[in-house]
């Protein structure tokens, strides 16, 4: 036990911080006020992952073979880390590098290894995830987006909701029920679906967290080759699973939330309230809630790094996240009274993006109830 | 990094539980608390083992430290912290034993005073080593978990540290706090978890219930954020802010989870026959210790933020 980092990962961080200084352009913190899937940021995406691709910094933690680096978890971790504490400037395609690509790597046929990985690891491609529907929410089995075989291809009908990035994507990371027959975990197929494919209909659901911020995808007879299946037919839920797991933890929100709450105070010094002892106290609290976010994240990230099998610990840095961001969310809000309210304000832009904390990759009572099991040992029923 | 223990420090926790094991847990603490006893014999066992010497002879902060949270989860009545962690970080190894540790701006019982040798006192920015004689602390009365004494009235002869070790004693003091606050709430949460396992009403075992699982869930992932924030921040040396930070986080989970252990344990926690008032009561006492949450919080602020004199 020891708690070092690595000289070599420091030097990564000095040298990555140096390039961000110069890649992030003057009105960057207003261009990424919406969010990692709004139209800027997912625009700038291209750009920016191309040029962190040059540098072999977008997969430095992917095997060479699929353009990788070899390098440790731990160095794709301080990557995702500052990244998202400047407001993750890879856009949605932090997703492509923390699970789509592991998971076809895993999973994928020669084929799919040889179209999609080189595409991920040069920075030039966006992907969604159709997961959640109307009817499988937190309860992810019970989807019933249908894809029957007929001949070489699968039809595919039903409805996806709440997906983010979907406007900009080229592909979707589809789960589908391939067994008409099935229920729950069996029966499920995972599909990688060029979003240009006949029959997808995507439609904004306006919401208050932003523009563009969530959608519904109609499927209407859309004709998938068997070959865009990735993984066995019927146990996607294997695929889905070992994709999660690196998901749960794969966005450091909690280095936003940290970020932010580094920029609340300044704000808060230029008001004069900083000499408050209650201000004090707020900020005191947020920030260890912010550190004890970022340690247990640093655990999870040591265990991959030891190659240890996936574990309960997942999901405790997962909730502690979560109650990071919300906790400086609120703040946010607090400091600036009444002035949060007006659209576009740095409070309103922070609270706004954190409300979806408990709620997205999982809710914070499905993290708990596998908290309560797996680390404490208490009895389903 | 690395947060898989290497061979040397599972040896010592292995050996440091042994030892517990043999001399600790919460019958000890329950049959020394009826007559506020102090458990020399297990302070004396630590010693000659080596233990309490552990952050300046051959391991470090850190291995001391997981001796402090070791101790607290075993319901040690000895003050390993101030011996094991807290004088060594001041460079003052060799005071004499039992140490206590006392803050001149608090006027309330001090832990382990009235057995104490020496009183390690925080007044201002200096730190001072006083001898202590057998009665110049009186006992005080207390059901929260230690054996308590009053700061002497009379003056005390005592050894000053340079200026500025007052603020290095705060340091090492906030960081044995919240170890010693994560293995105490480690010891309730055991107890808790086992009840709530064993326990049926409605036809089910209580600890099934949902309502039930998230608040036990919510104290787990407290809890393991004070052991690694406190780890690190002993690891590190008790810098400033990450001391301030484990101490911080550590005194709110300390009532968390005190409310909630004890709210889960129903009326067979309040009493003395079960064992989750050894651990639940010394929460109170941790977590009001150097001015509570508010002084933690505000110590952060200003040493991330520059916030403006923060009262320690």
């Amino acid at each position: 036990m020891e708690f070092d980092l690595h000289e070599d990962d420091a030097a990564f961080r000095r040298d990555l911080e140096a390039f961000l200084h110069e890649a992030l352009p003057e009105d960057w913190e207003a261009r990424s006020a919406d969010g990692p899937g709004s139209e800027a940021q997912a625009a700038f995406s291209r750009e920016f992952c191309a040029r962190l691709a040059e540098r072999g910094w977008l997969t430095p933690h992917w095997p060479r073979e699929h353009g990788g680096g070899d390098a440790s978890a731990w160095r794709h971790a301080l990557l995702g880390e500052l990244l998202w504490s400047v407001g993750e400037p890879r856009g949605p395609q932090y997703m492509n590098v923390n699970w789509i690509g592991p998971a076809i790597m895993q999973y994928g046929s020669e084929e799919q290894k040889a179209l999609h990985l080189p595409r991920i690891s040069a920075g030039d491609v966006l992907w969604c995830q159709g997961f959640s529907e109307p009817e499988a929410g937190s309860d992810l089995v019970a989807l019933r987006t249908l894809a029957l075989r007929d001949g070489d291809d699968y039809v595919v009908n039903g409805t996806k909701i709440w997906t983010s990035y979907v406007n900009h994507a080229d592909y979707c990371f589809l789960l589908v029920r391939s067994d008409p027959e099935s229920t729950r975990h069996r029966g499920i197929s995972v599909l990688l679906v060029p979003m240009d494919t006949p029959g997808i209909e995507v439609r904004e659901i306006p919401s208050v967290v932003g523009e563009r911020y969530f959608h519904e995808v109609f499927l209407r007879d859309v004709r998938v080759p068997v070959s865009c299946r990735l993984g066995p037919e019927h146990e996607g839920w294997g695929v889905v699973s070992y994709a999660l797991q690196y998901e749960r933890v794969g966005a450091a929100r909690y280095a936003r939330a940290a970020r932010t709450l580094d920029a609340l105070a300044e704000r808060a010094r230029s008001r004069g309230q900083l000499g408050d002892p209650t201000v004090q106290e707020k900020l005191g609290e947020a920030r260890a809630q912010c550190e004890a976010a970022r340690v247990l994240t640093w655990r999870v990230i040591d265990q991959r790094a030891h190659d240890l099998p996936p574990s309960a610990d997942t999901n405790v840095a997962r909730v502690a996240g979560t109650r990071a961001e919300q906790a400086v969310a609120r703040l946010a809000l607090e400091l600036f009274g009444t002035e949060a309210l007006s659209h576009g304000s740095f409070a309103d832009s922070q609270f706004r993006l954190a409300m979806t904390a408990g709620v997205a990759v999982g809710a914070t009572e499905v993290q708990l109830n596998l908290v309560a099991q797996r680390f404490l040992g208490l009895p389903r029923e | 990094m690395d947060f898989e223990p290497d061979a040397e420090q599972t040896e010592i926790q292995q050996a440091i539980d042994a030892l517990l094991e043999r001399h600790a847990g919460p019958a000890r603490a329950i049959q020394l608390a009826a007559h506020a006893g102090y458990d020399q014999p297990l302070e004396d066992a630590l010693h000659e083992a080596g233990f309490l010497g552990l952050a300046t002879a051959g391991a470090g902060p850190l291995e001391a430290g997981l001796l402090v949270e070791s101790a607290a989860r075993a319901g040690a009545v000895a003050s390993v912290a101030a011996a094991a962690l807290v004088a060594p970080g001041l460079e003052w190894a060799s005071l004499p034993r039992p140490i206590a540790l006392a803050d001149a701006s608090e006027a309330g019982p001090v832990r382990f005073a009235a057995h104490a040798r020496t009183l390690l006192l925080r007044d201002g920015d200096q730190a001072l080593a006083m001898r202590l004689a057998e009665g110049d602390a009186a006992p005080v009365r207390s059901e929260y978990g230690y054996p308590m004494g009053a700061l002497p009235t009379r003056s005390l002869d005592g050894e000053p540290l340079a200026a500025g070790s007052g603020a290095t004693l705060l340091r090492w003091w906030r960081v044995a706090l919240a170890l010693e606050i994560a293995g105490t709430c480690d010891g309730a949460l055991a107890i808790t978890t086992a009840y709530l396992k064993d326990r049926r009403q409605f036809g089910r075992a209580i600890g099934s219930f949902q309502a039930v699982q998230h608040r036990l869930a919510e104290c787990a992932i407290a809890i393991e954020g004070v052991r690694w924030l406190a780890r690190e921040a002993a690891y590190h040396g008790a810098p400033d802010e990450a001391a301030a930070v484990s101490a911080a986080e550590a005194a709110r989970v300390a009532q968390l989870v005190f409310a909630e252990t004890h709210q889960l344990s129903g009326a067979i926690g309040y009493t003395r026959e079960h064992d989750l008032h050894v651990f639940s009561m010394r929460l109170q006492t941790l977590r009001l210790e150097l001015g509570g949450v508010g002084a933690h919080r505000r110590a952060v602020a200003t040493s991330r933020f520059g916030a403006g004199a923060a009262r320690g």
